[in-house]
């Protein structure tokens, strides 16, 4: 590929259980530590499941300034909104564009899109309404009559899917093109996927890709458990005992650039995006197929629209939610791409859970500072390795990526699978 | 810089609609300016300030799809979606096999409700009956939450529920920008096709929010006509005494064909889907700028990406939501897009007759510009009786007009400020092309 129609990556934010950045989650991680810890939401003490990954010490106003604004989104819009903005200051947007002059400024904030992977959970948001069906004891006419005086007017307006755009939108002057995707977990990859076409096929010179949710919610957490997907205590991915993953809370955003606008504005690359790849099992909603099939079709397209060979990957983020099926299907789909030597293996779901339609942007972000850190972080909570699974290369401990190529897979409901390939850059001298 | 890849063929349609539960039906309704809106049925409005709609009737989703058990995870839009999806696929002649399903793709615009109202009524009985929530409660004896309601209430449902019915085994996605959903979906679609990540997508969007709590959220913001007295003169685009939208309900689904390989097998090529552009207005979250700033990139962007110049365009499917401030704000972005041309363009809003099918408008009305190109028909814009000066384009006014449309937009602008605008080129007017039937 041209090195003018590179996609790089020039500025990251993140927040969750771990940390408030990038680095601050990365040293958590590297650390060996859980940031899973029994929910604060709500009492769950009594609870079948009573763990989360849930974003604790900020309160609404260090994660957005702007306090008019708290009134007006949900918790995962603060979410999301706090990794934006530090990516794109993080980037150095708005120092950039205090250099251009006024139409120079215009055509920033048209040619920057705006991507976003958006959660949120699905019944908190209706529970405003709440006290009106008191109110209305099953008589639809007094809900209807009662409903102006009952519930904030603001209400549709407050639960939109697509308010992170929005507001990013606003905050920064963006203005160009945009997606806001509402497709469970692999929602921030497609995000980041999306954002880096636009890029890549010149209807943005840059664009911003953020994830967010916050589905640490009770009936979400209740529905998680009756289906069998969390596990008790903790988040052991590919070990013999793993018994489902846990929730998390959070947002992560990368800023991409052509190579032509980063270089115009002096931005230092941290790393490149190479390749994507989506596929779907189409079984239905929660069913995944045993073999793994769609999954190692993903990796193979992102393989393919990288130009590199499987053996060129140093290292592997796997989606490791810690599900009995996901976790073997995932290592099945691995081998078929890998053959008996897959690349140094790590997942990062046991440290803040599963961030839902974040997890994919959180996870490509910490894959790029573990590369330029030179580490693949260690499976903490893995004890033994699933012999049925063996071999796979997972450790507890650290070990050194094979490359400076990384590759993040997401999995989401309805059998659909990303596969995204990232290359860090090194640091430079100052 | 390249910017189109490979040519996209718009070679089925359905849909369910207000109108009708099918392509043709609401075809014939949309030239005969029958109108699909009236007193709200599904559930006694009598209470609210607004109390009419345009709901989707009489529809029987069995009656499409021979599958009791995968109807059984559906929500009534969800339905709508596989019967439309159904119907788009005998339409072009063409589905998913065991050769081909790796190479179909699914993008959807997707409606932003959740919980049905019964789920929400019934989560209500269990944990906050005296009206303030008690988690704990959800604990209970009894059965708790049900799984299904969890597997009906999830974004990404509907959108698995269409992987499965027809095997698509490729690139699938699931957007939400408010209004703008559909547009957006088909955008992606069309994007896909180009640069090669699939040679078929099944592309559309679905919504209903004509339930309690839906109308409950447009009538806090008194977003919706008030005229319970004259539903089918409610929704009146353009028209100077416009109070308001109508909100409406259904399902389209288009089949996006790679254009070679549709000329190939003799598909019947309706449109080619040949541009897309997507702006923020990034101004407030429920109003475009009066100046049509955000709409008029999006359609500049659009026109650029179709390699169309402004004069080729002969039809605008507009966003028309009869509010006193879309319509008057789209106007001037489309004055300012095509400057002389703008009053030379047929433009007709078809909310005027179904309504504001919201996440599914933009895939409705994109179906709607594939048919007028077919047939070579602009749509009436219904209840145009008393002109707006800040409305001066040629809206079809009366009927729906006879005439050869070369190019034809579709633009749909969500709350929170997304704009999508599409470009369909009449097949004819590709170059080279001599296309089928």
């Amino acid at each position: 590929m041209a090195e003018s129609s590179k996609v790089l990556v020039t500025g990251l934010g993140a927040v969750c259980a771990a940390g408030k950045d990038p680095e601050a989650i990365w040293k958590s991680v590297g650390n060996g530590q859980s940031a899973i810890s029994p929910i604060q939401q709500w009492d769950a003490s009594g609870w079948p499941t009573s763990m989360a990954g849930e974003v604790t010490g900020m309160d609404a106003r260090a994660l957005v300034e702007d306090r008019k604004l708290h009134k007006m989104i949900r918790r995962t819009d603060l979410l999301g909104l706090y990794a934006a903005g530090r990516a794109i200051e993080d980037a150095g947007f708005p120092g950039y564009r205090e250099t251009l002059d006024a139409e120079a400024s215009v055509t920033f904030g048209d040619r920057t899109g705006v991507f976003v992977g958006s959660g949120g959970g699905a019944y908190q948001n209706q529970y405003e309404f709440f006290p009106l069906l008191t109110a209305a004891a099953g008589d639809l006419r007094t809900f209807g009559r009662e409903l102006a005086s009952t519930v904030n007017p603001m209400w549709l307006l407050r639960t939109l899917p697509n308010n992170v755009l929005c507001y990013i939108g606003i905050r920064y002057g963006l203005k160009g093109t945009n997606a806001c995707v509402t497709n469970h977990s692999v929602s921030g990859a497609l995000a980041v996927m999306e954002a880096v076409e636009a890029v890549r096929w010149g209807e943005a010179d840059r664009a911003v890709a953020v994830g967010h949710d916050a589905p640490v919610e009770p009936e979400t957490v209740l529905y998680y458990h009756r289906l069998g997907l969390l596990a008790p205590d903790a988040v052991r991915p590919f070990d013999a005992t793993r018994r489902g993953t846990l929730l998390g809370e959070g947002a992560a955003a990368l800023v991409l650039e052509t190579a032509a606008a980063a270089a115009a504005r002096g931005a230092m690359p941290l790393g490149e995006f190479l390749g994507g790849g989506c596929t779907s099992d189409a079984e239905g909603l929660l069913a995944i197929r045993e073999d793994g099939n769609s999954l190692s079709r993903a990796i193979t397209l992102a393989l393919d629209e990288a130009g590199i060979a499987a053996a060129d990957v140093g290292m592997i983020v796997a989606h490791g939610n810690a599900t009995r099926q996901s976790d073997a299907s995932e290592a099945a789909a691995i081998r078929r791409v890998f053959g008996a030597t897959p690349p140094p293996l790590t997942a990062f779901k046991w440290a803040f859970g599963h961030l839902l339609a974040a997890s994919g942007v959180l996870e490509t972000v910490l894959a790029l500072v573990a590369l330029r850190h030179g580490v693949v972080p260690g499976l903490a909570t893995l004890r033994t390795l699933d012999p049925a699974l063996a071999p796979l290369p997972v450790s507890p401990a650290p070990q050194r990526p094979r490359s400076d190529i990384g590759l993040i897979l997401s999995r989401g409901f309805g059998g659909i699978n990303v596969a995204l390939l990232v290359r860090a850059l090194p640091t430079s001298g100052n | 810089m390249t910017r189109r890849g490979r040519r996209v063929a718009i070679t089925g349609l359905g849909m369910v609609t207000p109108l009708g539960n099918d392509r043709v039906s609401t075809w014939e309704a949309l030239l005969a300016g029958r109108s699909g809106v009236g007193p709200i049925r599904t559930f006694d409005a009598g209470g609210f300030p607004v109390r009419i709609a345009a709901e989707v009737k009489g529809f029987d989703p069995r009656s499409v799809i021979d599958d009791r058990k995968l109807l059984k995870f559906a929500k009534p839009s969800h339905a709508f979606a596989l019967a439309a999806a159904e119907e788009a696929m005998r339409d072009a002649g063409i589905r998913p096999d065991a050769t081909t399903a790796t190479r179909w793709g699914c993008a959807v615009g997707t409606g932003m409700m959740g919980v049905e109202f019964a789920d929400l009524v019934e989560a209500h009985h269990q944990c906050a009956a005296d009206g303030e929530f008690h988690p704990d409660h959800l604990l209970g004896d009894g059965a708790g939450p049900n799984p299904i309601t969890f597997c009906r209430s999830q974004c990404s449902t509907g959108v698995a529920l269409l992987l499965q019915r027809f095997g698509i085994l490729g690139y699938a996605t699931a957007v939400h920008t408010a209004c703008a959903s559909g547009g957006q979906a088909l955008g992606t679609g069309m994007k896909l096709i180009r640069r090669g990540a699939a040679d078929w997508v099944l592309a559309g969007g679905f919504d209903s929010m004509i339930n309690p709590v839906g109308l409950s959220g447009f009538c806090l913001l008194g977003a919706l006509s008030p005229d319970n007295e004259s539903p089918e003169r409610a929704s009146r685009p353009f028209d100077a005494t416009r109070n308001g939208f109508v909100l409406g309900e259904g399902a389209a689904f288009l089949i996006l064909e790679e254009w070679e390989a549709a000329r190939r097998r003799g598909a019947r090529i309706y449109a080619e889907l040949a541009g897309d552009g997507n702006s923020l207005s990034s101004y407030r979250i429920t109003d475009s700028h009066p100046s049509g700033d955000g709409p008029i990139q999006a359609m500049q962007q659009a026109l650029v990406d179709a390699g169309a110049d402004p004069p080729d365009v002969d039809y605008i499917n507009a966003h028309g939501t009869s509010t006193p401030m879309n319509d008057r704000s789209e106007c001037a972005a489309v004055r300012a897009v095509f400057g002389p041309h703008a009053f030379k363009i047929a433009v007709s809003s078809t909310k005027s007759l179904m309504g504001h099918l919201i996440a599914a408008a933009g895939a409705v009305e994109a179906a709607v510009c594939a048919l007028a190109i077919h047939h070579g028909l602009a749509p009436v814009n219904a209840n145009l009786a008393v002109p707006d000066p800040e409305c001066d384009l040629d809206i079809v006014r009366g009927g729906s007009r006879v005439q050869r449309i070369r190019v034809a937009l579709s633009n749909s602008f969500g709350f929170g400020g997304s704009n999508s605008c599409l470009v369909f080129r009449n097949p004819e007017e590709v170059p080279g092309s001599t296309p089928g039937s």
